[in-house]
């Protein structure tokens, strides 16, 4: 009997340990994922223009599921379906079916499909989510926190989008096509009073605002703690310097210095705001600096900017604003290649002041402070908070990971699993 | 990739990781960040004359107390070196003394050290700054296991490109190092140059058609042949000689029939050949999946399908480990392990020891 016992526990072990164990882990084959988005993606034509930035962000994505490689440009290229997934349906605008392609070069990818749904918008998609209609979609960062409250499974990615305030006189946003101009908010219409601002007011303006606004109310309250305050024009996880570059709510000393600094610029009248009409956090964060900057005694109002993705030089030319709320996303998780691209305006980043600052490459941290302590100290740019990429999952997405700056939705690598439990990721 | 070969049989025969000198508990600091505080003194010096001066430390980095400690340390050496005077805390000379501010940080590639000399006014624009970038590295875990388990992860090999299992083998006949490396399509093989492996030869693989998203694969040094998804490779006279393959279906499930084993993790694991207390030493991944940080843990149990317990501490991976195999006739087995935070695939040799 003990002998057999043994012969058996012996035939037992060798066969467990030739087997790595039952795992999982290892991804499964199967299913059909389903996408929502926010935009409208009319075309997959790799050589077609977006009509808006939500559109460019949500064709970038489709494109980087069916193509194979990218031009040198960085743009999408090659046969349709040469990617991980092949379109077996498409209505321009509104839905998409993809297929798994059998033959990818990097294998077959995990589901056998994905059915995106597109032109649905943030409430709708949050509903899905909670009825478990959908299994990927993207969330506002600033309605994270209710999603996983009404038991949404939230993934997160690091803080990589900017929002801040930049003066348009000083930025090519004012003008179409990024033209150079010595003021180019008197070329565009000027201000509300019709005289573009001195240079030297906004400067103070700027350093007003930027001593009075509440960054960290913005965060905790409007974000309700989904982001970052922002001092620095690259978050901290990025540069490892973000904390040297203040950030937190104004102290008293520093109320003070604002209302000293209001003084000096209460003749130029009160400051236009403009922001986004179509997006409502652009929207608070615009009504929350015009409280903070009422605290220091400076007189800004908010203007809304209509339809600003589709035409944003044309309505900011009809819009009379003097500064607006600018969302940017970082797109390299290369510090150095991250703050070359801040679209800051020439005038910001005038040759002169940068070649004032060296910017070796590769560049250490110290260079890349430098070179952001250079460009804020001007003060016409304000940078407020750092926002991350929202993601709602259904409980069966199994290894998705939050693309990072200049990455793409790994849909290739996602696998459904049959339950999973819910949770922030 | 290559790694010093001296520092990896080192560590394979005297049991010292080639991130031995990188040790937390001790309190030399790795070169290269002696090197980081050095230069961030030098410019403390080169920025005002030598005084009496007080150091507040601030760590918001993920280092851990003990490594903040030590680099603190390391910067009042350095300072002193220089002649300046450290201030005792709360003492009267600390009133007068010009403060300085250390704040241990880091960035996505490095940790970043920053130095400030605070002034009175208390301006932020006009405090100058210092800032030194130190690299980041897979230190030693902490602590000593009290437990009966105890595990210790040998770095043995990196590269970018993904791989399935490695092996370390020698001829009997010889007192050299092979490092063969089975990537998906592919097995390359190593030999001691120098200081480092040098390639000595890559034999192309077959490849299933189309090629899987999960392809595993393991090199059989007992019988001989490398399995790899559907085939089934010889060597001739051995694996870093000529391969013959042929088709093999009882090689297409390398991960074979589940075995439902109540209270063992779902994950990777691999039931090494030694025992510890007369039970059987098994080592288990953890319950995450590929995109999170993985570890290793020990498991005991007095039979397979008795109740197993876990000991001593897990050791942590930077990425999940994809591939966990036990190495025949020792208490150790291989990882691969996909760094997440460099993106490179990583062999690792993991012993398990019986400890007090």
């Amino acid at each position: 009997m003990l002998r057999r016992l043994a012969v058996i526990s012996a035939l037992l072990l060798v066969a467990f340990a030739a087997l790595p164990a039952r795992s999982a882990r290892r991804p499964r084959y199967g299913g059909t994922l389903r996408v929502e988005m926010g935009a409208s993606v009319a075309t997959i034509d790799p050589d077609a223009t977006a009509a808006t930035p939500e559109e460019a962000a949500a064709k970038m994505q489709i494109d980087a599921l069916i193509f194979d490689h990218r031009d040198a440009d960085g743009a999408f290229a090659g046969t349709v379906g040469s990617g991980p997934f092949q379109v077996t349906s498409w209505e321009a605008g509104k839905r998409a079916v993809l297929a798994a392609n059998e033959e990818f070069r990097e294998g077959r990818p995990f589901v056998d499909g994905i059915e995106i749904v597109m032109g649905r918008g943030a409430p709708e998609r949050l509903v899905d989510l909670e009825l478990s209609k959908t299994d990927l979609a993207e969330i506002p960062p600033q309605d994270a926190r209710r999603a996983a409250e009404q038991g949404v499974r939230v993934s997160v990615s690091p803080p990589d989008e900017l929002l801040a305030l930049v003066f348009v006189g000083h930025n090519p946003l004012r003008t179409p096509e990024g033209t150079r101009s010595g003021n180019a908010a008197g070329a565009a219409g000027g201000r509300a009073s019709g005289r573009p601002i001195a240079r030297a007011t906004e400067e103070v303006m700027g350093q007003t605002l930027s001593l009075a606004i509440d960054r960290v109310a913005i965060v905790n309250f409007i974000l309700q703690k989904t982001g970052e305050p922002a001092g620095g024009l690259l978050p901290q996880w990025l540069s490892g310097t973000a904390f040297l570059f203040p950030a937190g709510a104004p102290t008293a000393a520093e109320l003070e210095r604002a209302k000293e600094l209001s003084k000096e610029i209460a003749a130029a009248g009160p400051l236009v705001l403009g922001y986004d009409s179509a997006d409502p956090l652009e929207q608070s964060v615009a009504e929350r600096i015009v409280v903070n900057a009422k605290e220091a005694g400076m007189a800004v109002r908010a203007q809304a900017l209509p339809d600003a993705g589709n035409s944003r030089s044309t309505a900011l030319q009809t819009a009379h604003v003097d500064a607006r709320l600018v969302r940017w996303r970082m797109t390299s998780p290369l510090p150095r290649e991250a703050f070359k691209s801040i679209p800051l305006g020439d005038d910001t980043n005038t040759p002169a002041r940068l070649d004032a600052v060296p910017f070796p490459d590769p560049a250490t941290p110290e260079d890349i402070y430098k070179q952001q302590r250079a460009v804020l100290s001007r003060f016409n740019v304000v940078p407020l908070v750092w926002l991350p990429q929202v993601y709602g999952l259904s409980a069966r997405v199994r290894d998705w990971k939050a693309p990072g700056p200049g990455e793409n939705w790994p849909l290739a690598d996602v696998w459904l699993d049959a339950e999973t439990p819910t949770g922030v990721q | 990739m290559r790694v010093a070969l001296p520092t990896i049989l080192a560590g394979l025969f005297f049991g010292i990781t080639p991130q031995g000198s990188y040790a937390q508990t001790t309190s030399t600091l790795p070169k290269s960040w002696n090197d980081a505080a050095a230069k961030l003194v030098d410019e403390v010096s080169a920025a005002m004359s030598p005084t009496s001066v007080t150091l507040d430390v601030e760590n918001i980095s993920s280092l851990d107390v003990s490594s903040a400690g030590s680099i603190a340390a390391s910067v009042r050496a350095q300072l002193q070196r220089h002649s300046f005077s450290l201030a005792p805390e709360n003492s009267a000379a600390a009133q007068t003394a010009v403060r300085l501010q250390l704040s241990l940080s880091e960035s996505a590639a490095d940790y970043v050290w920053v130095m400030q000399i605070l002034n009175d006014q208390r301006d932020g624009t006009a405090v100058p700054v210092m800032i030194v970038a130190a690299p980041k590295g897979n230190f030693a875990d902490l602590g000593a296991d009290v437990q009966s388990l105890s595990l210790e992860k040998r770095f043995v090999w990196k590269q970018a490109e993904r791989f399935l299992d490695f092996a370390l083998w020698k001829e009997e006949t010889s007192t050299e190092f092979t490092l063969l490396v089975l990537g998906t399509n592919r097995l390359t093989t190593y030999k001691p140059g120098g200081s480092l492996w040098q390639l000595a030869r890559t034999s192309p693989l077959p490849q299933a058609t189309p090629p899987s998203r999960d392809p595993q694969g393991t090199i059989n040094l007992k019988e001989g042949k490398i399995s790899l998804q559907g085939f089934e490779c010889v060597g001739d006279p051995d694996l870093a000689g000529v391969l013959q393959c042929k088709a093999s279906t009882a090689a297409r499930n390398l991960r074979g029939p589940l075995v439902d084993s109540p209270g063992y993790p779902i994950s990777l694991g691999a039931i090494v050949s030694e025992k510890c207390r007369g039970e059987l030493i098994s080592l288990y991944t953890a319950e995450s999946d590929w995109t999170e940080s993985d570890s290793i843990r020990g498991y005991l149990t007095k039979g397979i399908a008795l109740p197993r317990v876990a000991s001593g501490n897990p050791i942590e991976f930077d990425g999940p480990v994809t591939s966990l195999k036990a190495e025949p006739g020792t208490s150790a087995a291989r990882a691969v392990v996909h760094n997440l935070k460099t993106g490179e695939y990583e062999a690792y040799i993991v012993t398990a020891t019986c400890g007090n």
